[in-house]
Formats: C-alpha cells, sequence, structure tokens
C-alpha cells in the first residue's frame, strides 16, 4: 500500500482531494488507498497533510540504493 | 444512465497543469470566460505538481553584463551547447526565441502571485551581479546550458499559487473531468467532451477557442523501463490525451520515431526520479562517480562538456567500473544544505528526502547508485501537435501550449511561456468569434464511445489491454531498428509494421470493461494510447519520415492518415558548425 496512514489523521480528505493519480477515496473510517497500483508516490498526499499522518511506503523497486561512504 | 452536464464558455483549456493555468490566467486577463477541464486537481497536477526547482530564463538587466543575448540561448538549445548537441536540429528556433524573450515576465507574475525567486541571500556558486543596495537577488546557477541562465526557487507549490489565481480571475475549473474529445462544426473546433473520475458524469463543453494543454507525453504507450508503469519521471497519468483528441478531430501531429540511445548513461535513481540524477537539482554538492569513486562529473562543473562525461562514463564501463552513483559526501555542509533546499523544491525529489528520513539514509554518508542505461538502448517514438508561433494548430478555434513541437529542452519555462501566449491567443480569437452550435450526433456518439466500458456487460480489463498495446509497440521499435544511427542505412521491415498497423486496428475492436468511473477514464486513456501509437506506426511506413532537417507531420482525413513534412526554420544557425 502507497501511503500509509497514523493515528494522527483527522479525516479532511485534504489527500482525497488532490491525489493527481485518483487513488484514494473517502470512507467513513478515513482516507483509503482505492487503487494501489496506480500510485505514482508523488508525495502529494504527503506534502498537503495538515497534521503530518501520511509516509510514504515504496515498493522495493522504487527504493533508493545506497552505499554507506562516510 | 449517466448524466450529462453542458457548460457554456470562452475559451476551454483541456489540462489545468503549469501551462493550463497560464493559458487560463492570460485568457481571463484579456477578457475572456475561461474554463479548464483537469483529469486530476490543479493543486498538484501535472508534471510541475509538486515543485519545480529549477527555471531558465533570460534578464534584460543581468544577462547583457557578461555579453549573452537571446539568440546566443536559442543557439546553446538548439546547436551549440553541451544540451543542444544531442537535438540533432530538431528544435523549433521561432517557439524557443519566443519562449527566452517571455521568461522574464513570467518570472515577474509568478513572483507577484507569491512564488519566490528572489532573496536576500545568494551563494558564492550563484551568480554574483550587481543590484542597487538592499534589493533581494536571484540564485543564478548554469544548469544544461552553457550560461549562468538558470534560477534556483522555491517552487514546491506553483500549483497552488496558480490555482489561487486562476480562482481570483473568475475561472471555472472543473477537477477530475478527465478531457475525451474534441467537438466541430463546418471544420472548427468549438468544444470538447470529458468525464468525470469519480461521478461517470459526460460533460459537454461548448467553447468558442480550445487550447490544449494535456502535458508532453504518452506514457504507458511503450513498457516501463522498471516494469512498473506507475514509476516514472513524468506524471504516469499524462497519456497522451491531447494528441489523441486533436488526431481524432483532424488536427496535425509532429511525428517523430523510435530512436537508439547513442551513448551510454546513468539516468535513474532507482527509477523514482529520473531527474535526480541528471538536473542539477544537486547543485552545488553532487558528484557522480564510478564504482571506484572516480568523478565523472563534477558539480558544479555543469558546464563540463557531456561529450567529456560520456568518454569517462564509457570508459568505466568498458573497465567494469559500475555501477555509478551519485555521491554528495565530499560536499561542505552549506553546499548540502542548499542543494537539500533544492532537492525539496522539485517534484520528485522531495520524496526521495522523505523516503531517506525513513530508511535512515543521508546525503553526507551515503552514495546512491544510478541504474546503468547501455548505448543502443531502443527509445519510443514521439508525437505532439505542431503549432504555429501564435499557439495555433491547423484548426480553426484549437490552440495548443504542452503537447507541442519541441522548442525548449527546458520545460517549465517552456510551457509558462506557451501557456501564457496561448491563453492571450485564444482569448483574442474567442472575443471575436461567433456563437457556435454543437453537432447533436456528434455529442451523443461521442458519449457512446467514450461511455461504452461502463456499458460493457463483460471485456477485457485496462490493464490487459495496456500491456497488449505496449507489446505490440515493442514490436514496432524492433522493425525500425537502426534507421537512425549515422553510420547505418534505415532498415525498416514494412511487413513488419503492417502487422503492427493491423494488430492495433484488432486491439481497437476488443470490448473493455470498466468497472467504475475511475477505471472508465482509464480506459479512454488507453483507448487514446492506441489512437496515438498507430499513427505513430503508420508514419514510420512513410520513407520521408527519416529525412533530417524536417518536420514530419501527419493528420487524420476520413479515418485515413495525410502526410507531409515541412523544412526546420533556422534563424540562428550554429556558430561552432560555420
Amino acid at each position: 500500500m502507497p501511503p500509509v496512514f497514523n493515528e494522527r489523521c483527522i479525516a479532511c480528505f485534504k489527500c482525497v482531494e488532490i491525489c493527481p493519480g485518483d487513488v484514494l477515496r473517502e470512507t467513513p473510517e478515513g482516507p483509503v488507498v482505492a487503487y494501489p497500483d496506480e500510485c505514482w508516490h508523488c508525495g502529494a498526499c504527503m506534502m498537503d497533510c495538515p497534521t503530518a499522518a501520511i509516509r510514504l511506503n515504496l515498493p522495493p523497486w522504487m527504493r533508493p540504493v545506497a552505499k554507506r561512504v562516510k | 444512465m449517466i448524466m450529462t452536464k453542458t457548460i457554456k464558455t470562452d475559451v476551454l483549456v483541456i489540462g489545468g497543469g503549469l501551462s493550463g493555468c497560464m493559458a487560463a490566467i492570460n485568457a481571463a486577463d484579456h477578457g475572456a470566460k475561461v474554463t479548464i477541464m483537469e483529469k486530476s486537481h490543479t493543486e498538484r497536477s501535472g508534471a510541475a505538481g509538486t515543485g519545480n526547482d529549477h527555471f531558465w530564463f533570460y534578464d534584460s538587466d543581468i544577462n547583457p553584463q557578461s555579453g549573452w543575448t537571446i539568440p546566443d540561448m536559442v543557439r546553446d538549445i538548439s546547436f551549440d551547447g553541451e544540451y543542444g548537441k544531442t537535438k540533432g536540429g530538431l528544435m523549433d528556433q521561432g517557439l524557443l526565441e519566443i519562449i527566452a524573450e517571455g521568461t522574464k515576465e513570467c518570472v515577474g507574475n509568478l513572483e507577484s502571485w507569491g512564488v519566490q525567486f528572489k532573496y536576500d541571500k545568494i551563494y558564492p556558486w550563484n551568480l554574483q551581479y550587481e543590484v542597487p543596495e538592499g534589493e533581494k537577488r536571484f540564485r543564478i546557477v548554469p544548469q544544461f546550458q552553457s550560461e549562468w541562465d538558470t534560477l534556483n526557487y522555491d517552487g514546491r507549490d506553483i500549483k497552488k499559487r496558480l490555482t489561487e489565481q486562476c480562482l481570483k480571475r473568475g475561472v471555472e475549473i472543473y477537477n477530475r473531468v478527465a478531457g475525451t474529445g474534441l467537438l466541430t462544426k463546418d471544420g472548427k473546433v468549438v468544444g470538447a467532451t470529458g468525464v468525470n473520475m469519480r461521478t461517470g458524469e459526460f460533460h459537454v463543453f461548448r467553447a468558442k477557442a480550445v487550447i490544449m494543454a494535456t502535458g508532453m507525453d504518452q506514457m504507458r504507450l511503450f513498457k516501463a523501463q522498471s516494469g512498473d508503469w506507475f514509476n516514472s519521471q513524468s506524471p504516469p497519468y499524462i497519456t497522451g490525451d491531447g494528441e489523441a483528441m486533436a488526431l481524432r478531430a483532424g488536427a496535425e501531429v509532429f511525428v517523430l520515431q523510435a530512436g537508439k540511445t547513442r551513448n551510454a548513461g546513468f539516468q535513474y535513481l532507482r527509477n523514482l526520479s529520473r531527474s535526480s540524477g541528471t538536473a542539477t537539482t544537486c547543485y552545488p554538492a553532487g558528484r557522480f562517480v564510478n564504482s571506484e569513486g572516480e568523478t565523472m562529473i563534477r558539480h558544479p562543473a555543469v558546464r563540463e562538456p557531456l561529450r567529456k562525461r560520456r568518454e569517462n562514463v564509457e570508459r568505466s564501463i568498458r573497465e567494469g567500473k559500475t555501477p555509478f552513483y551519485l555521491d554528495w559526501t565530499d560536499a561542505t555542509e552549506e553546499e548540502i544544505r542548499y542543494a537539500e533546499w533544492s532537492y525539496g523544491n522539485e517534484g520528485l525529489c522531495w520524496v526521495i528526502l522523505e523516503i531517506m528520513k525513513d530508511l535512515g539514509l543521508d546525503f553526507r554518508k551515503d552514495a546512491f547508485e544510478l541504474d546503468l542505461e547501455p548505448a543502443g538502448m531502443l527509445t519510443g517514438g514521439f508525437l505532439a501537435l505542431f503549432i504555429d508561433t501564435d499557439c495555433r494548430t491547423n484548426l480553426p478555434g484549437l490552440f495548443a501550449c504542452s503537447p507541442v513541437q519541441f522548442a525548449g529542452e527546458v520545460a517549465a519555462p517552456t510551457y509558462a511561456v506557451l501557456g501564457w501566449r496561448s491563453g492571450e491567443k485564444a482569448s483574442e480569437y474567442a472575443l471575436k468569434a461567433s456563437e457556435a452550435s454543437l453537432d447533436d450526433l456528434q455529442v451523443r456518439s461521442e458519449e457512446a464511445r467514450v461511455t461504452a466500458p461502463l456499458m460493457a456487460e463483460d471485456g477485457l480489463s485496462w490493464q490487459e489491454v495496456n500491456k497488449e498495446l505496449n507489446n505490440i509497440m515493442d514490436e514496432y521499435k524492433g522493425y525500425i531498428v537502426g534507421w537512425n544511427l549515422p553510420d547505418e542505412e534505415a532498415k525498416v521491415s514494412r511487413t513488419g509494421l503492417r502487422n503492427c498497423i493491423a494488430q492495433i486496428e484488432e486491439l481497437k475492436r476488443v470490448t473493455m470493461k470498466a468497472r467504475d468511473s475511475h477505471e472508465l477514464v482509464r480506459c479512454n486513456e488507453v483507448m487514446n494510447l492506441m489512437d496515438v501509437g498507430v499513427m505513430m506506426v503508420k508514419a514510420a511506413l512513410e520513407p520521408e519520415q527519416y529525412d533530417r532537417g524536417f518536420w514530419f507531420l501527419g493528420k487524420q482525413v476520413d479515418g485515413e492518415p495525410e502526410f507531409r513534412k515541412t523544412p526546420i526554420v533556422i534563424k540562428y544557425p550554429s556558430k561552432e558548425g560555420a
């Protein structure tokens, strides 16, 4: 599931309003990811969340591969 | 039963991204009643949706201090600069000149709407220039070009500021309505249709002028490099809708065939954001190194010729010194803070910074692997509307500002300035145009075509049809392989290409099933991609498609393609080539 909502979510549904891919939907329980495969992982939901209730859970193929240099 | 909503306006803008919002604002300022039809939501939609941090521009108060002129900029981007050299002369210098001239006004407008471009503090790696005591300055860097002509700025919320300005001017915004077709009467464009992605409501817009601003890509036409359609640099929701609508209405498009990359490179930071690797979004902290830590390109040495960088990269590949890394660890704390600020204003790069926090990664300590792009990799073809310097297409009433022929390699300023210009031109046209009536039969047949997947009892999903289209387009790339390599003659398999056309035509007849209005829009996107794809393959059969120095143009007349070519006008020839 791309965006993950935590307990700080106040169900204002700003994320549902602005999601560029239309992947989120309003439910009585709060926002849900209705079309997880179509998430661009652009972070717009996280950016606009007024309570910092969203983090993005990236699929393995999108995660940066890093090596510690220092 | 699907509900239909009818809206009357002077200027309809299809697509409310950076270009569409700029178009709407200026059309309204020129007196027109303006409506935007937007598939997403204008606050965060389009390629600038979550921000832009670099803006190529010309300032008549600053650049002449170093002797840099607008013709120099045009030459730089089309021929002489390291970026220009990669374009093979495929640039519209007429548009490019307008863009360069328009950037200062554009930046001034954006500033007045609350986008911060000027700062009390500028850094040693920014262009040092004189201003009157107490005045703020731009943070100017050299980016892809040969001169100090790119601004770093706080552009993360640029779409919010543009949306505010649209609303302030009474622009009506229809969010979540995807454009599906243009409406024509007596050869003129008189409106468009769309469908709401959440309610399924069919929209009919009656307009005196239409501006196509649907973005510069056909995502999901070809297989995704990472295997995931939605893991892309540009929004994966830019699916050639505008190009397909224009083609069906008889508008002329520019077609470019698939090619082969000539040089190896490194483009991706695990695919999430191509721009992170190549843009100077990591300026001045980033360094590109090979597996031995040897520098391939050093920032702030973006002016270091790409040629040298390619040699470095290809030597490292031959010597097995891969993978390549984006490495900021040698930079000073001040440089890293600047680069993080800039990075954080640039679209997907902000997400990378957030993800790094979650994963415990830090640019101060970690180097990031870049995906390797081998030389000779096949790239997809391309198709876009063809406009004149007043943003007019060949169809009266239809203007375009973002899916257009190659003008700038500088996306945000190109689309901001062309959007602005198209708004003015479309408004002037609309205010003189007479009220057009719609062809009811056309509207009803369009509604039936668009909503068919929702009505179907059974059928293939949009994903199944999209995958098969990808397979056919992959075959097409194989059949034209080699045509663009300078040392090889064109080898085009005419039989293979005809087979591809037949396969796409057959795929278009397959029944698609949408379970809801969201899927209905995805089905329509695939229908659009098929129309774009088949035109691209048909063009590949034309021998003249492969001539250099020309725009290759095509349109559909009564369902049949008609092609022509027109010379690329060179107003400012290469100085180096002379």
